[in-house]
């Protein structure tokens, strides 16, 4: 038996962590506004950017899930 | 200990240059997480990198859409990135056509036309076709000028990502030289080309991910693309936003290029040179499951190289209206502390992204120069193994021995272009001499491979002379232009012809050299018997039939999906 990893699965988690990440970095700087804020920073993009990585991420995490399988 | 652990990271990041931005503790955990991913690859597929076939051209078992991915990712790297965003603000709109001409043409040209004798002949690399199809002087030739000028090349852009990541970050040169090549070197020499591949894919989508948000924030800000192109030629002149309307005249436009240039020099011999037979975007391709694969591949990395501009050429144009202070050459920069044109695509990461969208945007460009290294690695290495060390200096070796020797060059290639970058540091006017060197091969070297699979009667000793030939001619047209500028106005057909368009024309007169010195000498020579030739040349035999089951699966469809979309785009931004 042996796991088979997919390229896309690894794709899927990068996406899924950094999703995360900047996700929570946006809801964070809602609460606790830059000093020294980004031109747009109005546009909240690390929300909804995080957001859409996020999904995106998770989706190709579960459907790219390594399965077992025999050789 | 998590406090301290980062401070001694930060100590590193933060050195005594003054930067544009700072990295904060989500943007190092956002570029750590890229490094442990990128090195958990390499040890993951190092059990599936045992065998020379496994190692070299990972197994040919890649599918279409990771092989052409991979293709494209290979060329994107952080300096193509950083310095056609530069062009872009220097130039206007005129540098896409290194994105478009400069590209679709020639990948359309290599998945439909090319590919079927690469990949039936079942060669490693391109030498390795020039073997088979002129025997060992073409080879050679091709292979030692391949190698030496490919990691040449990756310690000049080594180098040069390292310096920019000393100005816009602050980083400290040697940290940036040394764990950018130590993580190449351990991914690429642990699962050969297979993690080289698995790696440039991950890193074309966070190029993606990283730079998307600059040109969308952008043309929010500048009211649109229409508002954009108005405020631009209120400013500069409307020549910074067409791309072809203004090159009826060299002195017409900012960039001092012809139609003609364009045309016959870039899409014909240059950007066809590069991305048919340059075995750094090749290799990608043959490392594809089947023939169809192999043909879809080119086309898939032509439609999201097309997509490219998007993220490259889109801020540049942006920072000419939204900056507000005005960018310079990089000479001018160096003596003045002004920021200069290769500055402008972090200068406006820095514009609109706060921490962890910041530490995204970096990672995306280490991520952009760690794959055009491990291209350039992993083909030196193969090339090095099969066309030199393989065929010339130890021809019995067992398939082990192959792969212990890949491993090996993986890691001196990199240490080769670690020292190159410490040279250029030192003596800077290496990398323009280099960066020309690196052009001289590869426009005859499209004229050798192309009449050897076109035309049987192609001789051995043709396709050796034409190639030489050929690549004199570019050296003497370099050497006759650097010796006396004024000479420009016979390379380039005008005096007003700047060094861009001079790039062209020496490509255009050295490639139609190697082809008439290689049809004169392959007429005056003895022909190989056409039963030689089988696989190898157009005509001799029927390629193999492809059974597709829908129409729609048919390569040749989606090359005239990409070919359209390229006239129509073409003809928007006229």
């Amino acid at each position: 038996m042996r796991e088979e990893i997919s390229i896309w699965f690894f794709g899927g988690v990068l996406f899924l962590c950094y999703g995360l990440i900047v996700f929570a970095e946006g809801l964070w700087e809602l609460s606790h506004p830059l000093v020294n804020p980004p031109v747009l920073s109005n546009l909240h993009a690390p929300i909804w950017w995080g957001a859409l990585m996020g999904i995106a991420g998770l989706v190709y995490t579960v459907k790219f899930w390594p399965k077992k399988h025999r050789d | 200990m998590q406090g301290q652990l980062l401070g001694a990271v930060g100590a590193y990041f933060d050195g005594p240059t003054r930067s544009l931005a700072h990295l904060n503790a989500v943007d190092i955990a956002v570029i750590a997480i890229y490094f442990g991913i990128v090195i958990f690859i390499g040890f993951y597929l190092k059990g599936a990198a045992t065998t020379s076939e496994e190692f070299f051209m990972a197994g040919r078992e890649m599918t279409a859409w990771i092989a052409g991915l991979s293709f494209v990712s290979a060329n994107l790297g952080s300096l193509e990135l950083m310095g056609w965003a530069g062009s872009a603000y220097e130039y206007g709109i005129l540098a896409t056509h290194w994105y478009w001409i400069g590209a679709i043409p020639a990948m359309l040209f290599l998945g439909i036309i090319m590919m079927p004798f690469y990949y039936i002949s079942k060669t490693h690399s391109v030498p390795g076709y020039l073997h088979l199809r002129y025997g060992d002087g073409a080879r050679a030739l091709s292979a030692v000028s391949f190698a030496f000028m490919t990691v040449l090349m990756s310690g000049i852009n080594m180098y040069s990502m390292a310096l920019v990541m000393k100005v816009v970050l602050g980083w400290n040169l040697n940290f940036s030289i040394w764990v950018s090549s130590i993580t190449v070197a351990l991914y690429v020499g642990l699962g050969g080309l297979r993690s080289a591949i698995y790696n440039e894919v991950l890193q074309f989508l966070l190029i993606w991910l990283g730079a998307l948000l600059v040109p969308v924030l952008g043309l929010i800000e500048a009211g649109g693309w229409t508002n954009l192109k108005h405020q631009i030629g209120e400013r500069l002149g409307s020549n910074y936003v067409h791309l072809w309307s203004t090159t009826g005249q060299f002195s017409n436009n900012p960039m001092g290029i012809h139609w003609t240039g364009l045309v016959f020099g870039l899409a014909l011999v240059i950007s066809c040179g590069y991305w048919t037979t340059d075995f750094l975007v090749v290799q990608r391709v043959l490392s594809a499951h089947n023939l169809r694969a192999a043909k879809m591949a080119p086309i898939i990395g032509a439609a999201f190289k097309m997509a490219v501009p998007f993220i490259v050429i889109m801020p540049g144009l942006l920072a000419l209206v939204v900056l507000p202070f005005h960018l310079v050459g990089e000479s001018q920069a160096v003596a003045t502390g002004q920021h200069s044109y290769n500055e402008v695509l972090p200068l406006m990461l820095v514009r609109y992204c706060g921490p962890g969208l910041l530490g995204l945007g970096v990672t995306a460009l280490i991520a952009g120069f760690m794959s055009g290294m491990a291209g350039n690695v992993s083909a030196f290495s193969t090339v090095w193994t099969y066309d030199i060390y393989g065929a010339f200096l130890n021809k019995k070796a067992t398939d082990k021995h192959y792969v212990a020797m890949g491993r090996w060059c993986t890691f001196i290639g990199v240490l080769i272009s670690v020292g190159t970058a410490y040279l250029v540091q030192h003596a800077a006017s290496i990398m323009d001499y280099v960066q020309g060197l690196f052009s001289f091969f590869i426009a005859p070297l499209f004229g050798t491979v192309i009449l050897g699979m076109m035309w049987k009667r192609t001789t051995k000793e043709g396709g050796f002379w034409g190639l030489l030939a050929g690549t004199c001619t570019a050296i003497g047209l370099f050497a006759w232009v650097h010796v006396d500028p004024s000479a420009l106005r016979y390379v380039a057909l005008s005096p007003d012809a700047k060094g861009l368009a001079e790039d062209m024309y020496r490509a255009l007169w050295s490639w139609l050299v190697c082809v008439i010195v290689t049809v004169g000498v392959s007429l005056a020579t003895k022909p190989r018997p056409v039963a030689e030739l089988e696989g190898l040349v157009y005509g001799v035999v029927p390629l193999p039939v492809e059974h597709d089951d829908h129409w729609y699966q048919k390569p040749i469809v989606w090359a005239a999906v990409i070919a359209v979309l390229f006239v129509i785009l073409n003809i928007i931004f006229w």
